[in-house]
C-alpha cells in the first residue's frame, strides 16, 4: 500500500467516522398521526392517542428500553431493592427541571405517585397498588411495599407513574382533583424531552423542545436534537401518505400493511416496521350457554382446538398483513418479557375434524363472529376463516357493528366469538396474563375461561422475586392457556410507520409510545 | 318584505329545535354502548366502567339526565365533551366555522361552474356542447365523493404540487388556498345536481311567451338572459341549493376526513363513534339551528326573486 493510498483511506475513514458522530441539531418534524390525543392526563386518561404520546411531555422515574424488555433509569439515576424485597429505594438525579424551570423535587414524586395509585383515580391505578406509602427526604424517594413486587419497575417506567408538577397542578384552576387535571392538560407541564406549545384540536399539535431536559445527545449536549415536533391530524391513511411522498411530513404512523411493500419499493422513503406488543386473535364465548340460552360449542375445549387446528396462520398473514405479522406462539407477543414459545396449533384440517367428530359436531355447526364494520382488515380475516372453517364443516356468520357496539355487547357477554387485538401497556408480562386469563379481572377477556391452576401461579408470580421462578411460572401458564384455547391464536403484526429518507434515531417502541427524544432531521 | 313574516319564520325554529333536542336525546341512548364503556374500551373493569358511569351521571334515571340536559342548555351550556373533557360549545366555536367556511366555498365554486354551464347547455341544448357538459356532471353525480377527493389529491396535490395535500391553515389566504380542492370536491358534487334543474328550468324559460315578447321588443339577449331568464330560472335552483347545503354538510364528513381538514363533519363521526353525548346533542342542535336559517334564508331568497311566494 503505498503512502497516498493511506492517507486516502485514512482520510476517508476520518471523514465517515466523522458524520457518523455528527447529529444535526433543530429543525421541524412533522409526524401525521390518524387521530388526535383526547386527554394529556398521564393518570385519568385511557387511550392509546394520549398514552403513546405522553412520554414525549412527561418523564417516569424509570424508562422502558427501546427493544421493549427491560427498563432503565430515567429521572432515577439508581435504585436499591432492600434483602426482603419489600422497600424500594431510588435516587433523583441532580438538578432536575421540569419544562418550565422549577425544580422537580422528591416532593412531587411522592405527590405524583401518591396521585397515580389512588384507587379512585383513572384505571391503571392497579399497578402500583403494592405500594404502601411513598416517603421523600432530599434527592431520596422511598416506597414501602405490601409485599414484594417484581411488576414495580415496570410499573414505574410506565406512564401512568409519570411525575408532574405538583405545585403547577394544584394551582389550575378547579374545585378537586379532576377539575384541576382537566385545566392542567389543556396546558400541560412535565419534565420530558417536550412540552405542549400550541394544541389545535382535530388539526395539529406542537410541542416544543424542553430546555431543561435531563438527558445528553451524542454530542454532550441536552436532548433532545430538534427544536420541535408537530402532530398533524390526516385520519385518512391514503391521504397521509402522499403528505408524506410530497415531503409535507417527515412521518405517517399506521401505513395500512397493503401498502408497505409498495412504500419499501421507494427510495426516497424509510418504511419502518417497528417491532410491537400487538397480538391479534378472536376471543371465543367459553361458556355452556349464550345469552339467548343455546347450547354454546364453543364450551368444548375440543371445539376451540378444532378451530384453531382449522385456521391457516400462514395464509392469513399473506392474505391480512401482506406477509408483515408473524404467527402468535403463546397469547403474549413474542416481545413480552418472559414469552414462552408454544407449540401451538399448526394448519391441520384433518385433526380439526377428528376433534369435532370426537366433540360430537362431526357435521360442523355454525357459529357468528363481531367484526368491526368498515374494518377491511376484520372483512378479509373473517372471508378467509369463512373458507378455512368451511372446509371442516364450521359456518361462520360475520357480524359488523360499530366498534362501540361491539365492545357494549362483549362487556354484556351478548357474543359467540370476536375479533380483537392487544398491545401492552408495561414492560411486563403480568398485565397481559390478568387480563386474558384471570377471571376476576374482566372475566379473561369476557371469555368466560377459568383456570384454577393458572389463578395460583399467577398469585405466586405477583410475588416472586426471583425471575427464573418466576420464568418458570409463566412458562407453565402459557402452556396450560395454550391447551385450553380460549382464543384463536393468529398473528403478531409490527407497527408501521414511513419516515423520510433523512429522519434518525425516531422509535416507536414495543408498547407503542413514539419517542423522538433522540430524533434528528439529517441535512 | 313583511318584517312579521321573517319573525314568524324565526319563532318556527323553536320548535324544531325542542323536537330535535328530544329526539336526540332519546336516540343517541338507543345506541348500543355507552361514552363510559367507549371511553375507557374492552379492558376496564366493570368497577372502573360504573365509575366512570357515575362521574358522567350516565347512572341516573333518563328524565333527570333529560332534566339536566335541558337545564344547561337553558343557561347556554352544552355540557363537556366525555371523551375529549373540554366543553361542547368551545369544541363547536373552534370547529363549526371551518365547515361554515368549506361549505360556503363549494357553494359559491359549485354556482360557479352550474350557472354558466346551465345556462350554455340550455342555449346549445341538444348538441355536442350540450353533451359534453351533461355527461361530465352525470359522472360526477355517480362517482363517490371520496373517490373525485382523492383523484385530484392526487393529481394537483401530490404529483402537480399546486395545492397542498389536506390542512386548513393559519390566515384567510391560507385557508382559501388550502380549502380549493375539497372545496372543488363538494361543489363539483353540488354542481352536478344544480345544474341539471338549471337547465331544465332555462329551457322552460327561454320557451315561454314573455322572452319571446322580449325578445320582440328588441332587448339583446345577454338582458334577456340575465334579466328574465336567470331571475326566473333560478327561482328552483335557490330552493334546491337551500336543501342541499344540509346535504353539503353531510358530504362535509367524507371531505374532511380525507382532506385532514378539522371542521364539525369529523368532530360528529368521532364523537358518534365515540358515544360522547354531550358532543352529538350540541352539534345536532348546532346542525338544526343552521339548516332552519338556510331554509329560512332560501324562502326571503325566493320571495325576493318571486314576490307570490311570502303569500302564499
Amino acid at each position: 500500500m503505498n503512502r497516498f493510498t493511506r492517507l486516502t483511506l485514512a482520510l476517508g475513514a476520518a471523514l465517515t467516522l466523522g458524520s457518523s458522530l455528527a447529529v444535526t441539531r433543530g429543525g421541524t418534524m412533522v409526524y401525521g398521526r390518524y387521530a388526535d390525543s383526547l386527554f394529556l392526563d398521564p393518570v385519568l386518561n385511557d387511550a392509546n392517542l394520549d398514552i403513546w404520546i405522553l412520554t414525549n411531555l412527561y418523564d417516569t422515574l424509570l424508562q422502558p428500553t427501546p427493544d421493549g424488555k427491560r427498563v432503565r433509569p430515567g429521572l432515577a439515576s439508581s435504585y436499591k431493592l432492600s434483602p426482603d424485597g419489600k422497600t424500594m429505594t431510588l435516587t433523583l438525579r441532580p438538578g432536575l427541571r421540569f419544562a418550565d424551570g422549577s425544580p422537580l423535587t422528591s416532593g412531587d414524586v411522592k405527590w405524583s405517585l401518591d396521585r397515580a395509585r389512588n384507587p379512585q383515580n383513572g384505571a391503571w391505578n392497579g399497578s402500583l397498588a403494592s405500594i404502601n406509602s411513598v416517603t421523600a427526604q432530599g434527592n431520596t424517594v422511598t416506597l414501602n411495599l405490601k409485599q414484594p413486587d417484581p411488576t414495580l419497575t415496570a410499573a414505574l417506567a410506565t406512564f401512568n407513574a409519570a411525575i408532574m408538577p405538583q405545585k403547577l397542578f394544584n394551582a389550575a384552576s378547579g374545585k378537586n382533583d379532576a377539575e384541576k387535571a382537566r385545566a392542567f392538560a389543556e396546558k400541560p407541564i412535565g419534565s420530558g424531552p417536550f412540552v405542549l406549545s400550541e394544541w389545535k384540536r382535530g388539526s395539529y399539535m406542537t410541542l416544543k423542545r424542553n430546555p431543561y431536559y435531563w438527558q445528553k445527545g451524542e454530542d454532550g449536549k441536552a436532548l433532545p436534537y430538534l427544536d420541535a415536533v408537530r402532530f398533524e391530524i390526516v385520519p385518512d391513511d391514503n391521504t397521509r401518505i402522499l403528505k408524506l411522498q410530497s415531503g409535507e411530513l417527515q412521518g405517517a404512523e399506521f401505513i395500512p400493511l397493503s401498502r408497505v411493500a409498495e412504500l419499501k419499493a421507494n427510495a426516497r422513503i424509510n418504511m419502518e416496521l417497528f417491532p410491537s406488543t400487538q397480538v391479534n386473535f378472536i376471543t371465543m364465548n367459553n361458556r355452556p350457554k349464550l345469552n339467548n340460552g343455546a347450547t354454546n360449542p364453543l364450551s368444548d375445549v375440543r371445539v376451540r382446538q378444532a378451530l384453531n387446528f382449522a385456521t391457516n396462520k400462514d395464509a392469513l398473514i399473506q392474505v391480512v398483513t401482506y406477509g408483515t405479522g408473524k404467527p402468535m406462539r403463546s397469547f403474549m407477543s413474542s416481545t413480552t418479557p418472559l414469552f414462552a414459545p408454544q407449540r401451538g396449533y399448526p394448519y391441520n384440517a384433518a385433526r380439526a375434524r377428528q376433534l369435532l367428530q370426537a366433540a360430537g359436531y362431526g357435521n360442523g355447526f355454525e357459529v357468528s363472529c363481531l367484526a368491526t364494520s368498515g374494518s377491511a382488515n376484520d372483512l378479509a380475516l373473517l372471508t378467509a376463516l369463512q373458507q378455512m372453517w368451511g372446509q371442516v364443516g364450521v359456518r361462520l356468520k360475520i357480524e359488523q357493528v360499530d366498534a362501540a357496539t361491539k365492545t357494549a355487547r362483549y362487556r354484556a357477554n351478548d357474543f359467540q366469538m370476536r375479533t380483537a387485538g392487544w398491545t401492552n401497556d408495561i414492560n411486563d408480562p403480568s398485565q397481559i396474563t390478568s387480563y386474558f386469563a384471570i377471571y376476576d379481572n374482566v372475566e379473561s377477556l369476557h371469555t368466560g375461561f377459568r383456570n384454577a391452576e393458572i389463578e395460583r401461579l399467577f398469585g405466586q408470580s405477583q410475588a416472586e422475586t426471583n425471575r427464573q421462578n418466576r420464568a418458570g411460572q409463566y412458562r407453565r401458564i402459557q402452556t396450560i392457556y395454550n391447551d385450553a384455547a380460549p382464543i384463536v391464536f393468529l398473528y403478531e403484526t409490527p407497527y408501521p410507520v414511513a419516515l423520510a429518507k433523512n429522519v434518525r434515531g425516531f422509535v416507536q417502541i414495543p408498547l407503542g409510545n413514539n419517542i423522538f427524544t433522540a430524533a434528528s432531521l439529517e441535512k | 318584505m313583511r318584517w312579521t313574516y321573517v319573525l314568524t319564520r324565526l319563532l318556527q325554529i323553536i320548535p324544531t329545535l325542542i323536537l330535535a333536542a328530544v329526539l336526540v336525546f332519546t336516540l343517541v341512548r338507543l345506541l348500543p354502548g355507552d361514552p363510559a364503556s367507549a371511553i375507557l374500551g374492552d379492558r376496564a373493569t366493570p368497577e372502573i366502567v360504573e365509575r366512570t358511569r357515575r362521574e358522567l351521571g350516565l347512572d341516573q334515571p333518563l328524565p333527570v339526565q333529560f332534566a339536566r340536559f335541558v337545564g344547561r342548555l337553558l343557561q347556554g351550556d352544552f355540557g363537556i365533551s366525555t371523551s375529549l373533557k373540554v366543553p361542547v360549545l368551545r369544541l363547536i366555536a373552534e370547529r363549526l366555522p371551518v365547515t361554515l367556511f368549506l361549505t360556503l366555498y363549494a357553494a359559491v365554486l359549485g354556482a360557479l361552474l352550474a350557472v354558466p354551464l346551465a345556462v350554455l347547455a340550455a342555449v346549445r341544448r341538444n348538441t355536442w356542447v350540450d353533451g359534453v357538459i351533461r355527461a361530465v356532471f352525470q359522472v360526477g353525480l355517480s362517482l363517490p365523493v371520496f373517490y373525485i377527493a382523492l383523484q385530484l389529491l392526487t393529481l394537483l396535490g401530490a404529483r402537480l404540487g399546486w395545492f397542498p395535500i389536506g390542512g386548513y391553515g393559519d390566515t384567510f389566504g391560507e385557508h382559501l388556498y388550502a380549502l380549493f380542492l375539497p372545496a372543488l370536491t363538494l361543489g363539483f358534487n353540488l354542481a352536478a345536481v344544480l345544474m341539471r334543474t338549471l337547465r331544465a328550468s332555462v329551457i322552460e324559460v327561454l320557451t315561454a311567451e314573455y322572452v319571446d315578447f322580449a325578445r320582440a321588443k328588441g332587448l339583446r339577449s345577454r338582458v334577456i338572459m340575465t334579466r328574465h331568464v336567470l331571475r326566473n330560472a333560478m327561482i328552483s335552483t335557490v330552493t334546491l341549493l337551500g336543501l342541499n347545503i344540509g346535504a353539503l354538510i353531510g358530504g362535509a364528513v367524507i371531505t374532511e376526513t380525507v382532506f385532514a381538514i378539522p371542521g364539525v363533519g369529523r368532530l360528529m363521526v368521532d364523537a358518534i363513534f365515540g358515544r360522547d353525548y354531550p358532543v352529538i346533542q350540541g352539534l345536532t342542535l348546532t346542525f338544526a339551528v343552521l339548516v332552519s336559517l338556510v331554509f329560512l334564508l332560501t324562502d326571503l331568497v325566493h320571495a325576493r326573486l318571486d314576490p307570490r311566494a311570502q303569500h302564499a
